[in-house]
């Protein structure tokens, strides 16, 4: 589904991706961990298009992704969503995800159509809220949320977008446990139908979910394997993870 | 509830603006026919300037080069028809049939052109490089000799014609100005409610965030530009056929900054706000040098904008929402 080949991402002296390779496989959900600012938000951002590479080539469902316009890649099925909460706060939470849904309906720049006067698209947002558990919400300004609803927000925007691969950016930072564990098991229910790449830092998720983890550690990609053998590779538990986290109850 | 509030003010200004010409006329003070027609013309530009500023949130301070270029295709075309001469090999004309549609069409070209080049900047740089060209089409009719240059010229042949409408009777042609003042303002009511005015909000609200679910920002801008540059030539047509007159002036960058002015004063985003501005505006315009003169400020009548600066500070500093916030208070 996604091959990602030698790509490198420089910020000045920074290496914020150094010759990374990655292939995320149809079907599955990959999680990318690794320390803070090891350059997991930055290849986010290079697949969606947000930033260009230095070099290097990504592919996606067998589609050259530098030869997409950053606006066409959602079209493409490649969605993202975003780590630092970004949503459209004078709107209502309904309205929101509708902005999302006349996108995929050809009609962002449609005339012809009211905005309010189109039932169907509205009860296609209050599903996804639905599915999200923010349907109480539908109505309220979503300036007005709670952080953790504005992450909830984001995740319904990024689903209304139908994708066949979502870019998930740390989606339940920020979260109470209820909310975390709900968008957890919706992922889970998205398996079948959705690729994902799951930027975590929570373990419990990771390997609850995860069919496959990379390891970025200083915009390098130090490990990718199975969960099972990720816990126990010692590159890894030096690099990155602390010996109490893997021995702890996710094991 | 707001909205019915909203909707009786409305029905109740339109009522207004029908029956003026008559009371007016039974007031003996038809002689304000004419500011009545400037009013309604104005705003026509001023809405669609609110469509930039205050929709989408391009603050554009060169909106009145489309004044200028729908002003001059109705002066060129009817200077043409009056010197018997051509303009590349075209004739000139004095039918509004012909003056009207290539007026409305020549300011969405500029518009295209302007917007296509201005758009890809944002923040102080899209206000900076609008105010250039504004002033670019300035300098390009002070240029057009022929035309007057700084001087601009008079329309000796009169009004545009049309068939069964007499546009050189002041009562009919105000109802026709009227009549488009009425069209282009329900539009706008209808697109700032469509789809297109829900990404509109989006991309005041948050662009960064529209290419991640699938909108190019750039080509909503651009439709919005060509729009709103569109209504601002249908402002100068009418203006150019009102006054018989046409000038650089009418481009000139305080002009744009005039626009501006009656749509913050007005409400920003109110649609209804830049018509209470124009209003306002005109009124101020015209009649505080008047009463300066009255007062004895003599020197101040002079400079009138120096009253009117600090009235706009006001303005700005305590009713955020301009007049519209004032007749339609929040009470959340
Ligand atoms: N636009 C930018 N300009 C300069 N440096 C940047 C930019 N974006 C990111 N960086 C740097 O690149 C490195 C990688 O950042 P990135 O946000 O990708 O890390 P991350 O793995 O997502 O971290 P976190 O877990 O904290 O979200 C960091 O050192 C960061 O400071
Ligand atoms: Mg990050």
């Amino acid at each position: 589904m996604l091959e990602i080949r030698n790509l490198c991402k420089s910020f000045g002296a920074l290496k914020a991706a150094d010759d990374v390779s990655l292939t995320v496989e149809r079907g599955t959900i990959h999680a990318l961990i690794g320390p803070n600012g090891a350059g997991k938000t930055t290849l986010i951002a290079l697949l969606s298009g947000y930033l260009q590479p230095s070099s290097g080539t990504m592919t996606f469902d067998g589609q050259d992704l530098l030869a997409i316009p950053t606006h066409l890649r959602p079209h493409a099925g490649l969605v993202r969503s975003f780590q630092i909460t970004s949503v459209f706060p004078e709107m209502s939470v309904r309205e929101n995800v509708c902005l999302v849904l006349q996108s995929f309906a050809g009609q962002a720049r449609s005339l012809f159509r009211l905005a309010d006067a189109d039932r169907a698209e509205q009860e296609e947002a209050e599903a996804m809220l639905a599915r999200v558990g923010l349907i109480d919400q539908a109505d309220a300004l979503t300036g007005n949320l709670a952080h953790g609803q504005k992450r909830q927000v984001e995740i319904a925007m990024a689903l209304a977008a139908r994708p066949k691969l979502l870019l998930l950016d740390e989606p339940t930072a920020g979260m109470g446990v209820e909310e975390s564990r709900r968008i957890m098991d919706l992922l889970e229910d998205l398996r079948e139908s959705v690729t994902m790449l799951l930027v975590e830092h929570d373990m419990d998720v990771v390997f609850g979910l995860a069919d496959r983890v990379s390891v970025l550690v200083y915009g390098k990609v130090i490990a990718s394997d199975t969960p099972g053998r990720i816990r126990v590779n010692a590159d890894v538990r030096e690099a990155y993870l602390g010996d109490h986290e893997l021995h702890g109850e996710a094991g | 509830m707001r909205y019915t509030h909203h909707l009786r003010f409305m029905l109740g200004c339109l009522a207004a603006l029908l029956i003026l010409p008559f009371v007016l006329q039974a007031t003996g003070s038809s002689y304000l026919i004419s500011t009545a027609t400037r009013l309604v013309v104005f705003a026509i530009a001023a809405v669609s300037l609110d469509l930039l500023i205050g929709y989408a949130g391009l603050v554009s301070f060169g909106h009145a080069a489309f004044l200028g270029v729908g002003a001059y295709t109705v002066g060129i075309l009817s200077f043409h028809a009056y010197e018997e001469t051509t303009l590349i090999g075209l004739p000139g004309s004095l039918s509004g049939l012909v003056a009207l549609p290539l007026a409305l069409a020549l300011s969405a070209l500029a518009a295209l052109v302007v917007g296509a080049l201005s758009l890809r900047t944002r923040g102080v740089y899209f206000i900076m490089i609008t105010l250039s060209f504004g002033q670019m089409l300035f300098f390009l009719f002070v240029s057009l000799e022929q035309y007057g240059g700084d001087d601009g010229m008079m329309m000796f042949e009169g009004r545009n014609t049309l068939p069964l409408l007499d546009l050189n009777d002041r009562v009919s042609f105000y109802y026709f100005c009227l009549a488009w003042f009425v069209l282009f303002f329900w539009f706008c009511t209808w697109l700032v409610r469509s789809k297109f005015g829900r990404t509109l909000a989006a991309i005041k609200q948050n662009q960064d965030r529209l290419s991640s679910i699938g909108i190019n920002a750039y080509w909503a801008k651009l439709q919005v530009f060509v729009i709103a540059g569109v209504g601002a030539g249908l402002a100068g047509a009418l203006s150019a056929n009102h006054t018989e007159f046409v000038s650089p002036a009418l481009t000139h960058w305080t002009r744009s900054g005039d626009l501006m002015i009656v749509v913050i004063l007005g409400g920003m985003g109110t649609l209804v706000g830049p018509v209470l501005g124009t209003f306002l505006f005109l009124l101020l315009e015209e009649f505080l040098p008047l009463i300066l003169r009255g007062l004895g400020l003599g020197l101040l009548s002079e400079h009138w904008r120096f009253v009117f600066g600090p009235i706009l500070i006001l303005v700005v500093l305590y009713a955020k929402t301009g007049l519209y916030g004032l007749i339609f208070p929040r009470r959340d």
